[in-house]
């Protein structure tokens, strides 16, 4: 894939601090998505991956550095205003609506598009996810995991957005389901949406994007093309269990 | 004690359950979006039933221009208490939050007290509500059917907008997760004004039938239905709008008849029933108040 070159970037990060409280978890972090990409955070329990999605998202806000979506100063934005200006976010742990029925969480997913738009979007997303459209009333709480994460992922999709952000879309799902999914990222990925993933399974991880980076103790320790990383002696020993 | 004396109170007790069951349904939707018991909703109440009551005797408006204003009064009261009592606290806990909305409460009271005394003032009811007709024996008034329908009417209307429209999906989002809405893109504090905007709407025309129907109003006036809505509302299932709107009208009816079966020396003993209720829900589940899965039907 040779997405990585000569296209616009479509999400910088530089020189991010940022924490909770007095607690700060975040050192000197800077990153950078260009359009079409996917790229991939890596990292163990705890070092600050999620941290750096939330103040993406604006809901912690960095204590300095500058966040930049499409060429524009996001820092200070509230959450709902960075999510309209075109972000899909899957959250750690899914996070469904479990007391709305599938259509709702969707419906959820699309708040900031006009009705119309809604309509048409919920087609294309059950297409890419037909057991959801199987389970359009049922409620959120009683889908299985797999189906949890494929709702998450389509409710992040509603609004078509131009970053699509997962945090562990493959924590607590048997292989054959995560791969499933993957496949679906690849797929969404190929129709336009720029995907930035948090990601564990560091093997299926690096397979799918172009760029990652390796996160520790809230610093970027690595950051190369996702194949080259996959090649890397250190990532293969410390993240994939190889010797 | 025959049952047509018991279906007699059942319905003397309408109106009563009318109003008991819009407070129960305004503090769900408040506690479901905000995890919230707001106390100073029954001032909310008060001040809708006070704007009539004045709206009619010292401005001589017809009631349904009195029950608007009212209703414009109360939403004002419920945005402002949101904008400058609730949402400077917000995330600082439950007891924060239990003390905020208490001192809220006594604070407004007090401050009608002191504008008003704390005598009742009457509150006048129109000609062409003091109607009376009989079944047999049984008699209703026309004020108790007409509260009664209107309830049951607003409670539908609520319930399906709740149910089908985006914004009460979205207060359904939100009240589950706050913070996942705000990351699909919603707007949270104007999806909590929005509910405390419905909620102190209800409680307005709870307080106007609540003029009508008792005939005056005072001060401390919202105190006792304030509880029995919010017990109500505990009732139900919290965030559960038909639960609490059912419990509102079993709570009104149960006061009644507990009033009724005792002999009359013991009629001002009418609130001690919610108190007995609620002795009993705090015994069977102690965290019954403050924990419950909020999910609105
Ligand atoms: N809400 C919070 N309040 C305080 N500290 C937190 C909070 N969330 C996470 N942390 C801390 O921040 C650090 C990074 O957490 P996180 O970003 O969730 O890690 P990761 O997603 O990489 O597993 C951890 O030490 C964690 O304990
Ligand atoms: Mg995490």
């Amino acid at each position: 894939m040779a997405k990585d070159s000569n296209n616009k970037n479509l999400l910088t990060l530089e020189n991010i601090e940022s924490g909770y409280g007095k607690v700060k978890v975040l050192h000197n972090v800077s990153l950078k998505i260009k359009e079409g990409q996917i790229v991939t955070i890596v990292g163990a329990n705890g070092v600050g991956k999620s941290t750096t999605i939330k103040t993406i998202l604006g809901l912690i806000k960095p204590s300095s550095g500058q966040i930049k979506f499409k060429n524009e100063l996001i820092n200070s934005l509230e959450t709902y205003k960075i999510i309209a200006k075109g972000i899909g976010y899957s959250p750690e742990g899914r996070e469904v609506f479990g007391n709305l029925n599938v259509y709702e969480n969707l419906r959820i997913g699309a708040y900031t598009v006009s009705k119309d738009d809604f309509t048409k979007r919920l087609e294309e997303v059950y297409q890419l996810f037909p057991r959801l459209k199987e389970r359009k009333n049922q409620e959120a709480s009683s889908l299985s995991g797999g189906e949890q994460q494929m709702l998450a992922i389509a409710r992040a999709l509603m609004q078509d957005p131009d970053l699509l952000i997962l945090d562990e879309p493959s924590l607590g799902l048997a292989p054959i389901i995560a791969e499933e999914i993957f496949n679906r990222l690849a797929e969404i990925n190929q129709m336009g949406t720029t995907i930035l993933l948090i990601e564990q399974n560091v093997n299926l991880a690096l397979h799918l994007s172009d760029h990652a980076y390796v996160m520790e103790k809230g610093k970027f320790v690595l950051d190369e093309k996702a194949s080259i990383l996959a090649q890397n002696d250190y990532v293969k020993k410390t993240y994939m269990g190889i010797a | 004690m025959d049952l047509t004396y018991i279906f007699q109170q059942v319905l003397n007790a309408l109106s009563l359950g009318s109003m008991l069951a819009l407070l129960a349904v305004g503090y769900t939707m408040i506690y479901g979006v905000l995890g919230l018991i707001n106390f100073a909703h029954g001032e909310v109440f008060m001040i809708g039933a006070f704007t009539a009551m004045y709206a009619i005797t010292g401005l001589g408006f017809p009631l349904p221009i009195a029950l608007i204003l009212a209703i414009i009064a109360s939403v004002l009261a419920g945005v402002l208490l949101e904008r400058f009592c609730y949402r400077p606290v917000q995330g600082s806990g439950d007891i924060t939050l239990f003390i905020t909305s208490l001192a809220a409460s006594i604070g407004i009271r007090s401050l009608f007290v002191m504008l008003f005394g704390s005598r009742s003032m009457q509150f006048p009811m129109p000609k062409y509500l003091q109607g009376i007709r009989f079944w047999g024996d049984i008699l209703i008034t026309d004020l108790n059917l007409i509260i009664f329908v209107f309830t049951v009417i607003i409670t539908l209307i609520l319930s399906f907008f709740i149910k089908n429209t985006k914004l009460g999906i979205a207060m359904r989002g939100v009240s589950y997760n706050k913070q996942t809405a705000e990351a699909m893109g919603i707007n949270s504090t104007s999806i909590i004004v929005a509910t405390f905007v419905i909620g102190s709407a209800l409680a307005a025309v709870a307080g106007v039938a609540w003029g009508l129907q008792y005939g005056n109003v005072r001060p401390a006036m919202g105190y006792h239905p304030g509880i029995s809505g919010f017990i109500a509302a505990v009732l139900g299932g919290i965030g559960n709008i038909s639960g609490a709107a059912i419990s509102g009208f079993l709570l009104g009816v149960g006061q009644v008849l507990f009033v009724a079966f005792l002999p009359s020396v013991y009629s001002g003993f009418r609130p001690l029933f919610v108190w007995i209720v609620l002795f009993i829900i705090l015994f069977y589940k102690p965290t019954g108040l403050f924990r419950s899965n909020i999910k609105w039907e």
